[in-house]
C-alpha cells in the first residue's frame, strides 16, 4: 500500500532520515516508536509529502508520489493526518471542519458532507457538539473532531503523529479508543506514539526509529519482551521506568 | 414649514444670536451656503478614504501574498514590491500627492478626486500590505499543514483557511490604518480639492474667523475616528478571548 524506496531527507546539513526503505501492506496497522528528534515526524510527514525527501522514492497504492507527474493533492485525499496539536480549524464548527474537504475538493455537495459529517461525529461521540467551535472544545474532544475531519474524505490509510501526547492524561483514552474502533474495521494506519500499551494490543508490526533509520522492527510480542538492538532496550527501559 | 425655518436661518440669525459667540457660530456655520460647504467637503473626504482603503486592501493583500510566497518566478516582482513599500514609506504623503497630480498627471482638466483616490489607494495599499502579511505569518503553520492534508490546494487552503483567520488577525490593524487615512485626507487641499479643511478655509477668508471653522473640523474629525478606535479595541479584546485555543 505504501512503498519507500531509499528515503532520505536533511535539513540543510542536519541529516534526519538515512536511506530508509520500507513496505507497509494493506490492512496493517504499524507503530513507530522511538525517542525524540530520531526522525519519526518527519518520516510520517514525507509519506504525505507534507515534507519534500531529499532523495528517494515514495509508491502509495502503486502511484509513485515522488514522480514529478504526481497529482498530490488527490493522493492525500486518500490519506488521513492526525497532528499532535489537532490543527482544527478555528473559525469553523466542528461539523464546519468536517465538511470542508470533501465540499470544497468536489467529493460531496453541502447536504451530502453535511450527513455524512455528522454520522463520524455520532461515531467518535461528539454529535452533541456539531456546532461548537474549536475553542468551545476539550483536548480529547478537539482531537476526536480531528481524526473525523480526516475520515470525512473516505481515506484508506490514516497517518497519527503523535496524537495523544498534547492531551491531559484523562483524555488520553477517549482518543485511543477512536483509533481502536478504526483499527478493528481494518483500516490501515501508521501511528507514532509513546502510548506502549496501544502499540502492543493495536499495533500488527512495531517500528523503532532512531537516528533516522529503522533501527529494530517486529511484532509487539516478541518486541517488546526480547528486543535486540542494544538502543531498543535503552529505549523500553527509559520507558518504563517513568 | 421646517424647510422654511431652515432657510430663513440661512438669512438671519435665529432670535438671540444676533451678537457674540453664538452671532460667530451662525455666521460661520450656519450662513448662507457654509453648512453645505463643509458637509460637501465631509463627503470629499469619506469618499476619498473609504475608496482609497478599497483600492489599499487589494493592493496590500496581492503584495502581501507575492512578498510571502518563496516562488522563484516571482522574484522580480518581490523585488518590485520592496522597492514600492520602501516609497511609500519613506516619502510624506502630501509629496507624493503632488507628485501624482503635478508630474504623473499633470493635467488640469483631470479629475481631481480619482487622482486623489488613486494616490491614498497606492500609498495606503504599502502599509496594508505589511499589515496583512503579518497576519497570514501569525496564523499557525499547521493550519496550512491540515489543509494541504486533507487534499486541498494550496490555494484553496489560502483562501478558505489562512485568509479568513489572518483577515481576522489583522482586522484592529486595518481599522487603525483607515483612520489614518481618514485623517490625511486633510492634504487634499494643496491639489485644489476641496474637503472639509479647505472649506473652513475659504468660510474662514469671507468671516475673518478661523477659530470657529477650525474647530469644527477637528470635532468632526475627532467624531469619525473616536468612533472606530473603539470599534478596534474592541475587535482587539475579542481577538486576544478567541486566542485561548
Ligand atoms: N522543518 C525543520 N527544519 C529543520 N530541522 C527540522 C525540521 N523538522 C525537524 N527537524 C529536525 O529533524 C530532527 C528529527 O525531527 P522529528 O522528525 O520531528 O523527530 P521526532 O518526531 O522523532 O521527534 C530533529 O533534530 C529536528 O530538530
Ligand atoms: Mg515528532
Amino acid at each position: 500500500m505504501i512503498r519507500v524506496e531509499n528515503l532520505s531527507k536533511s535539513f540543510g546539513d542536519l541529516s534526519v532520515l538515512n536511506n530508509i526503505t520500507e513496505e507497509i501492506k494493506e490492512g496493517e496497522r504499524v507503530v513507530i516508536i522511538g525517542p525524540s528528534g530520531g526522525g519519526k515526524s518527519t518520516f510520517l510527514r514525507c509519506l504525505n509529502l507534507l515534507e519534500k525527501p531529499t532523495s528517494g522514492r515514495i509508491w502509495v497504492e502503486d502511484e509513485e508520489i515522488t514522480s514529478k507527474k504526481c497529482n498530490i493533492n488527490a493522493v492525500r485525499c486518500k490519506m488521513g493526518m492526525v497532528f499532535q496539536h489537532f490543527n482544527l480549524f478555528p473559525h469553523k464548527t466542528a461539523l464546519g471542519n468536517l465538511t470542508l474537504a470533501p465540499r470544497h475538493t468536489g467529493r460531496m455537495e453541502k447536504r451530502k458532507a453535511e450527513e455524512f459529517g455528522m454520522e463520524l461525529l455520532e461515531r467518535v461521540g461528539l454529535k452533541d457538539k456539531a456546532y461548537s467551535y474549536p475553542a468551545q472544545l476539550s483536548g480529547g474532544q478537539k482531537q476526536r473532531v480531528a481524526i473525523a475531519r480526516s475520515l470525512a474524505m473516505k481515506p484508506h490509510i490514516m497517518l497519527f503523529d503523535e496524537p495523544t501526547s498534547a492531551l491531559d492524561p484523562e483524555m488520553v483514552g477517549e482518543v485511543l479508543d477512536v483509533m481502536r474502533g478504526l483499527a478493528d474495521e481494518g483500516m490501515t494506519m501508521v501511528v507514532v506514539t509513546h502510548e506502549m500499551s496501544f502499540a502492543r494490543d493495536v499495533g500488527s508490526r512495531i517500528l523503532f526509529m532512531c537516528d533516522g533509520i529503522i533501527a529494530e522492527q517486529g511484532v509487539p510480542g516478541k518486541f517488546f519482551t526480547n528486543p535486540e538492538n542494544p538502543r531498543t532496550q535503552q529505549f523500553l527501559n527509559s520507558i518504563i521506568q517513568t | 414649514m421646517i424647510p422654511l425655518i431652515l432657510s430663513s436661518i440661512r438669512e438671519v440669525p435665529p432670535l438671540g444670536w444676533e451678537e457674540g459667540l453664538l452671532w460667530d457660530i451662525w455666521n460661520n456655520l450656519l450662513r448662507g451656503d457654509r453648512p453645505f460647504m463643509l458637509l460637501r467637503g465631509l463627503g470629499i473626504s469619506a469618499r476619498i478614504a473609504v475608496f482609497g482603503a478599497m483600492i489599499g486592501w487589494v493592493i496590500g493583500f496581492s503584495v502581501a501574498l507575492i512578498r510571502i510566497s518563496k516562488s522563484k518566478i516571482l522574484a522580480l516582482l518581490r523585488a518590485i514590491t520592496t522597492v514600492y513599500i520602501s516609497v511609500i514609506r519613506g516619502v510624506p504623503l502630501l509629496v507624493q500627492l503632488m507628485i501624482w497630480w503635478f508630474v504623473i498627471v499633470g493635467s488640469a482638466d483631470a479629475d481631481r478626486l480619482f487622482v486623489c483616490i488613486i494616490c491614498f489607494g497606492v500609498s495606503s495599499g504599502a502599509y496594508v500590505s505589511e499589515v496583512f502579511r503579518a497576519g497570514i505569518l501569525s496564523v499557525d503553520k499547521g493550519q496550512t499543514e491540515a489543509g494541504r492534508s486533507v487534499g486541498l490546494s494550496a490555494f484553496k487552503t489560502m483562501t478558505l483557511i489562512v485568509f479568513p483567520q489572518a483577515v481576522k488577525n489583522a482586522l484592529p490593524a486595518l481599522v487603525n490604518d483607515f483612520t489614518i487615512l481618514f485623517k490625511d485626507t486633510s492634504v487634499v487641499g494643496f491639489i485644489g480639492m476641496v474637503d472639509m479643511l479647505r472649506a473652513a478655509n475659504h468660510i474662514t477668508a469671507f468671516t475673518f474667523n478661523s477659530f470657529i471653522p477650525l474647530i469644527t473640523v477637528a470635532i468632526v474629525y475627532w467624531s469619525v475616528v473616536t468612533p472606530l478606535i473603539a470599534l478596534m479595541s474592541r475587535l482587539e479584546r475579542r481577538l486576544r478571548k478567541s486566542d485561548s485555543r
